[in-house]
């Protein structure tokens, strides 16, 4: 029993933190024009340094590491509001394992993979407006589509990060999939891990800034009405990553009960996601509603990841009557 | 990271497990009162004599010398079992006094007190509060003066938790007058049996006595019941504190989790005054459920933490955040059940068998003052953790 990253697994964090803060900052989203999505080149260098197949089995091309090593990568994606189109993408290899041909095309990063969400007749399709491939997951199974050539309608996202069009259905043809929730299992944990990971950065925006702004005289972190919202936030942060690592763990070692602590660790990511890029907002003053700043990228991306695997309603209705083990 | 139980953690579960199948008293344990500290004493020396008092204790003073993880799944195995709750009279001296003690006692004073708190013969209560400190507690004004080989004590001390059956107090005065604040304490062993002390049960909310004001008046106290040094008791305290704020609340934590799950029971018994089953009212459903990955992220918490502290080797400041949110989590869990059972809710005598939850609903309010208030937990988060410049 450990419940923190070992030195291997540190080890996994601190080269994601150094390729991520270099290849796709948060400050990319301020540049004019704002650069969303993966788009191909960056696709490209992350497929040069293996992080699509992290976590995909080594028969695929991938590292045959676990959702441990998933979560902790994808966490820090979210402090640096990275598009969901990298995890379409991780989540497209595992998905393409009957088709060692496109596994290899999206191991490498020569296809792009989307996300698709069902909307109805039509799916909402986010990511890159290069990516030719959508995945498309359901508790029960996941799937590929062919979206090359569809005609789509492009809706303007509140989040930056990722574009939004919308295609018919009917329209995308099945390249391949896989039955099962695994696909969604590792998606749900992805989006919790960017989630927390957001929920730490709105967290060390705030003290850093309670530590250098002043008023009346007095730094703003000294105020009580500032320091316990402030607290609150870490409390937020610390639950919802200690669940997210028990969650990861269980899936790891594949315990009955790990789909139970997954639906826990996405419901409090979500909590933690979009309350603490709330408090960050308003404790910052005025100075927290510009659009130079980055509190808004924080609060826009957590709305955008709270829609995705699972949100409030289904995960509360599945988490009621969950058996758990020790 | 991995969630695997050695076959040692695994053995020790299934024992204790078994044990406690067999051995969790039949009777009820009284509410309050005498009855309720010999029902704990008589609980705490069957744990001693079967092998179970102080898992995580050192062997040389009775302890079983385990680990750290051992002793959650004690906890948990406890909890389980719907064992004697751990919060009784026992709780002073097992959760804090005891590891105080082992941190910072003489060799005398751990090899004579320590086995006595595990065979349940020693109680103890925590006089540290006055009517003017709490929150501050470093602005307490009882006095020690030093004379020959004993401290007398002159003051009065209030909040003191089951004072009126501990043998033993965790007394912490000012033995220097000149001095202010932090400096010039000491940590004291005070037997509550000396002459000059005087315990004044405090009536309370939930009808019962169980909180007390201890008046000393001249109460000489051995100079060798120091712990730590004398005029630095301040040092000790927070050692007392750390453990209280650390795992204190462990046995809280854990039964919290199980606690949702009879909770979730009782919605699906329980009709509301429309006729439904409460557990089909979406609102009360949705709370349930959110309320258990509360508890999930607890007991997550919990390994997190002591893996931490583990590594490190000190409770570190995380502790004020569990107790921020398993005391919220409780009160939460409470008002879930107000609406559930409705005008049952409403009736209530001060017995805690007869009224489970609503005894649970008044005590909410001690869970979230007792052992530092839930806002001076945020500061101590905001200055120890954040690093926040300071409020005061
Ligand atoms: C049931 C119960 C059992 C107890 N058992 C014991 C015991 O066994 N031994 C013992 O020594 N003590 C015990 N206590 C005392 C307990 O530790 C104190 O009550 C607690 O620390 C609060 O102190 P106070 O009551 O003086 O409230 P105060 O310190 O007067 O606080 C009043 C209010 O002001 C707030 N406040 C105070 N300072 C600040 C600040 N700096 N920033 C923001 N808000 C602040 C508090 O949160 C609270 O809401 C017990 C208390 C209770 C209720």
């Amino acid at each position: 029993m450990f419940l923190a990253a070992d030195e291997d697994e540190a080890e996994i964090v601190a080269s994601a933190a150094d390729f991520l803060a270099d290849a796709m900052p948060i400050q990319r989203l301020h540049a004019e024009p704002p650069r969303p999505d993966m788009d191909p080149d960056l696709r490209q260098k992350v497929a040069e340094l293996g992080w699509f197949g992290l976590s995909a089995p080594e028969t695929l091309g991938g590292s045959g590491l676990s959702a441990v090593e998933h979560v902790l990568f994808f966490r820090e994606v979210g402090r640096n509001c990275g598009p969901v189109d990298m995890l379409a993408q991780s989540l497209g290899l595992l998905t393409a394992a009957d088709d060692a041909k496109l596994a290899a095309r999206i191991l490498s990063g020569e296809t792009g993979v989307a996300l698709a969400v069902e909307q109805g007749e039509r799916l909402r399709i986010l990511g890159d407006p290069s990516a030719s491939v959508a995945l498309a997951a359901r508790p029960d199974g996941a799937q590929l589509l062919d979206i090359s050539g569809l005609a789509a309608e492009t809706r303007p996202p509140l989040d930056p990060t990722t574009s939004m069009r919308l295609v018919e259905t009917a329209r995308a043809t099945r390249l391949a999939g896989v039955s099962g929730g695994d696909v969604w299992r590792m998606g749900q944990l992805g989006t919790a891990a960017m989630l927390v990971g957001l929920a730490e950065t709105a967290l060390d925006l705030i003290v850093e800034y309670a530590k250098i702004r002043e008023t009346f005289g007095r730094k703003i972190g000294s105020y009580q009405a500032v320091r316990h919202p402030a607290a609150d936030m870490a409390l937020r942060a610390e639950a919802a990553r200690s669940q997210l690592w028990y969650a990861a763990a269980a899936t790891k070692e594949g315990k009955a009960d790990a789909q139970a602590h997954t639906d826990a660790a996405k419901h409090l990511a979500n909590i933690a996601g979009v309350t603490n890029a709330d408090w960050n907002i308003q404790l910052h003053g005025g100075i927290g509603i510009t659009e130079e700043h980055d509190a808004h990228l924080l609060l826009k991306h957590a709305l955008l990841l709270v829609k995705l695997f699972g949100s409030k309603r289904p995960l509360l209705a599945s988490l009621l009557h969950a058996r758990l083990e020790d | 990271m991995d969630l695997t139980y050695s076959d040692e953690d695994r053995a020790f579960r299934a024992r204790a497990r078994a044990w406690l199948r067999d051995n969790v008293p039949a009777e009820r344990r009284p509410v309050s009162g005498p009855a309720a500290a010999v029902f704990d004493r008589a609980w705490q020396r069957k744990l001693f004599e079967h092998g179970w008092a102080g898992v995580a204790w050192p062997k040389d003073y009775g302890g079983l010398g385990l680990s750290s993880l051992q002793q959650i799944i004690w906890f948990e195995e406890l909890a389980r079992a719907k064992a004697p709750h751990h919060n009784n009279t026992s709780y002073v001296a097992l959760m804090h006094a005891g590891p105080t003690l082992i941190a910072r006692g003489t060799e005398a004073q751990k090899a004579y007190y320590l086995p006595r708190i595990l065979s349940g013969e020693d109680l103890w209560c925590q006089g540290f509060s006055e009517p003017n400190a709490g929150s501050d507690l470093a602005s307490l004004k009882t006095r020690g003066v030093i004379d020959g080989d004993h401290i007398v004590v002159t003051g009065s001390k209030t909040w003191t938790t089951d004072a009126q059956y501990a043998d033993v107090q965790e007394l912490l005065i000012r033995t220097d007058p000149a001095s202010e604040r932090h400096k010039g304490l000491t940590w004291l062993i005070c037997d509550m049996r000396t002459p000059g002390i005087d315990i004044r049960p405090i009536r309370t909310m939930l009808q019962d006595d169980h909180v007390n004001t201890v008046f000393y008046d001249e109460v000489r106290i051995p100079l060798a019941n120091v712990v730590g040094e004398v005029g630095r008791g301040w040092s000790t305290a927070l050692t007392t504190l750390s453990f209280e704020r650390g795992l204190g609340f462990i046995g809280d934590q854990l039964d919290l989790y199980e606690k949702v799950g009879r909770v979730i029971e009782l919605a699906q018994r329980v009709k509301l005054e429309d006729g439904r089953l409460a557990i089909e009212d979406d609102a009360i459903a949705q709370r349930l459920a959110s309320l258990k990955a509360d508890t999930m992220a607890i007991r997550a918490m919990t390994l997190a933490h002591i893996t931490e502290s583990d590594r490190s080797g000190e409770p570190g400041p995380k502790g004020s955040l569990m107790k921020l949110l398993v005391t919220a989590t409780h009160k939460a869990l409470s008002e879930v059940v107000a609406d559930i059972l409705g005008w049952d809710f409403l009736e209530f005598d001060g017995d805690r068998a007869a009224y489970p939850w609503t005894f649970d609903y008044l005590w909410s309010w001690v869970f979230t003052i007792a052992g530092g208030t839930s806002e001076i937990q945020r500061e101590i988060t905001a200055d120890r953790l954040l690093e926040l410049p300071r409020a005061r």
